[in-house]
């Protein structure tokens, strides 16, 4: 055993606690309660049953030198962009009760929650409609462990998008992110999140939804030596609609890790989750969805696919997506499916005089964009396809006739 | 422009065609009919070149050269083309864009530059109007959504953009009613030229009124059994395969 064992390092959790206002005091200290109590994830944690947790712990905890957020040089009309740390010296009230929607966090994510020091909070007022996206941007692979944390609030009626990029070396130190997004009433907002070499990242993505909200969030991960994004969305107002979609390619010997988790809680509520991932050479992608309907929650519509091409013999795809519903008048669907490219579609492609490997090539862009065309702001569609048009063979030759 | 030889092949270790011999010029066009299971889609399929038919005898040449051998997407740049039966959807692949790759590839394989956008779209334009495929349809994801008809028209409005030499086209007329049998027909025969030839595979005699064949061929387990002119289609259509079935039966 090394002497980063989850173990050794919760006893050394640093007490930075005293600084900053009481609740925040309150809140670092439930959160390293709660990691001593009940440990970082082994590989006996169900959550954690297909992604290694020692090579997240062996990095340590030391926190890097700030946190790899950068803020947006331009920021749209009616969004306030504040660093956290400025927020929480001069007007601590403002946050009290946001930063912590998911109520208690637990394993990597109280981590952050106990050690973050900076970050930001984008505030959108009540019914601004915002045109263009907030860009929100993370370094990646820095030394050492980044807590970088986002904490986004939408007013009541306001729309908003925003992406989040994650872009750095394969290798390097952990980033152990939390993005939490507040959704008012009757509001609507897109999150783009684009992860590019993603080296070592463990993320949480918080989502409440007030009623009649809309939620759409587009997850696309191309690599990740080792990656594990959890995405929460808890649809606490009736009417509220969530959509969170997704788009991950492993190679290598990537391993990349996403949970979803989609809470109902109050009726008239809907959720759609897609999926699509492709695994080549030695690398490994897991899925995990659940979709919880709690008692009350009727009327409940909730989809959930998850849809992967497995494209070598050493490449390895676990899937599990699962319904627990505690109401009697909904509809849910859920299902996976692992397999290769289709054959049929090949030797068409092939016969109308398309090359073997471009056809392939161009049947697994199809597989993943059809993620990436559910975004309806043109300019982050075309940034999301040249990322995936980067990662893909042929990429090129795909370009020139899209 | 093919000549195909005592063909003999396998699926799966079960025989389907029993030794085809077969010779079609250029500007020809044959008929294949034949019943259900009596192996006209493995003729097809097979001289399109997919995976799983296995030839055990004889030969295929096409323009002097050994057809067997080449790729399906090399056959297709040598102006190989299948109609298909079923047209496979491809969601996510449009099919303007899909064509474009496929012409360009085959430019390329004959050692010309490929398309720009603007003579591409201009061809494009011109070729959909000859199966009356609307705009909409051929900007979409290759197949996805498309009606029965709709299939089989994309599959012409292809051959008409990709000219080839030699068009094979698998039971064309499956699924049309006749207005739409009528479209796919008039592009087919706005197709046909001293340069092309075609084999025209059907079940029915239907289609045959409309594309209307130099030679007739009657194709039973897998034996080409009678060779005749376009009359034999009419007889066949009266009579039925049975009687010819019985006919050549000992």
């Amino acid at each position: 055993m090394t002497e980063n064992t989850p173990n050794t390092l919760l006893q050394s959790l640093p007490e930075s606690f005293e600084k900053g206002p009481e609740w925040l005091r309150e809140l670092r200290s439930r959160a390293a309660e709660g990691l001593r109590a009940q440990g970082l994830p082994t590989k006996r944690t169900e959550a954690w049953r297909f992604t290694p947790v020692r090579p997240l712990v062996e990095v340590g905890l030391s926190p890097a030198a700030g946190d790899g957020l950068s803020v947006p040089s331009a920021v749209p009309k009616g969004v306030t962009v504040r660093s956290l740390r400025e927020v929480l010296a001069r007007e601590p009230g403002l946050l009290q009760g946001r930063l912590d929607l998911a109520g208690t966090p637990e394993h990597f994510a109280a981590l952050n929650t106990a050690l973050f020091e900076d970050g930001l909070w984008v505030d959108v007022a009540e019914r601004t409609v915002v045109g263009a996206p907030v860009e929100i941007r993370h370094a990646v692979g820095r030394a050492g462990v980044s807590y970088p944390r986002v904490l986004v609030t939408v007013g009541e009626d306001a729309e908003v998008a925003f992406i989040e990029t994650y872009q750095g070396r394969a290798a390097g130190g952990l980033t152990n992110s939390v993005v939490e997004v507040d959704v008012g009433r009757n509001a609507k907002v897109s999150h783009v999140r684009i992860h590019e070499n993603a080296g070592l990242q463990v993320g949480r993505v918080d989502v409440r939804q007030a009623a009649d909200s809309r939620y759409r969030s587009t997850v696309v991960t191309l690599g990740g030596a080792l990656l594990r994004l959890d995405v929460r969305a808890l649809l606490e107002g009736a009417g509220a609609e969530c959509q969170l979609d997704g788009a991950y390619l492993v190679e290598g010997r990537d391993h990349v890790d996403h949970h979803t988790l989609v809470e109902h809680r109050a009726p008239h509520c809907r959720s759609d989750q897609t999926y699509r991932g492709i695994a080549s050479g030695h690398g490994t992608a897991v899925f995990d969805g659940i979709v919880i309907v709690h008692r009350g929650a009727q009327k409940t519509e909730a989809h959930q696919e998850n849809r992967n091409l497995l494209l070598s013999d050493a490449a390895t795809i676990h899937t599990k997506p699962h319904l627990e519903i505690d109401a009697d008048d909904v509809i849910c669907s859920h299902g996976a499916t692992i397999g290769s490219i289709d054959e049929d579609q090949l030797f068409y492609l092939r016969a109308r005089g398309i090359p073997q490997d471009l056809a392939h090539a161009m049947l697994t862009y199809a597989f993943l964009e059809s993620i990436i065309d559910r975004v309806s702001h043109e300019p982050t569609r075309t940034r999301m396809r040249e990322a995936l048009l980067a990662r893909i063979p042929h990429g090129d030759a795909i370009r020139e006739v899209t | 422009m093919l000549k195909i030889e005592n063909l003999h092949v396998e699926v799966d270790g079960k025989p389907i065609l029993k030794g085809i011999t077969l010779d079609i010029a250029a500007g020809e066009v044959h008929a294949i009919m034949g019943p259900n299971g009596s192996g006209k889609s493995t003729l097809a399929y097979v001289l399109a070149g997919r995976e799983g038919y296995e030839v055990t005898k004889g030969s295929v040449t096409y323009k002097g050269q050994n057809l067997l051998e080449m790729e399906p997407e090399v056959r297709a740049a040598e102006g190989v083309f299948l109609g298909f039966q079923y047209p496979v959807a491809i969601p996510g692949v449009s099919n303007i864009y899909f064509l474009k790759a496929a012409l360009n590839a085959i430019r390329k394989h004959r050692g010309q530059d490929p398309l720009d956008a603007i003579d591409f779209m201009k061809l494009s334009k011109e070729k959909a109007a000859i199966v009356q495929l609307p705009d909409e349809l051929t900007k979409r994801a290759v197949n996805d959504g498309f009606s029965g008809g709709e299939k089989k028209r994309n599959e012409i409005f292809q051959m008409a953009m990709l000219e080839p030499s030699l068009a094979v086209l698998d039971e064309t007329d499956s699924g049309l009613d006749i207005d739409a049998l009528r479209v796919v027909a008039q592009g087919v025969n706005a197709l046909r030229g001293p340069e092309r030839a075609m084999l025209v595979i059907t079940h029915y005699q239907r289609l045959l009124d409309y594309i209307v064949p130099d030679v007739v061929h009657v194709l039973i387990d897998g034996r080409i059994v009678r060779t005749g002119d376009k009359d034999l289609a009419k007889q066949l259509e009266k009579q039925g395969y049975s009687e010819v079935r019985d006919a050549i039966q000992p």
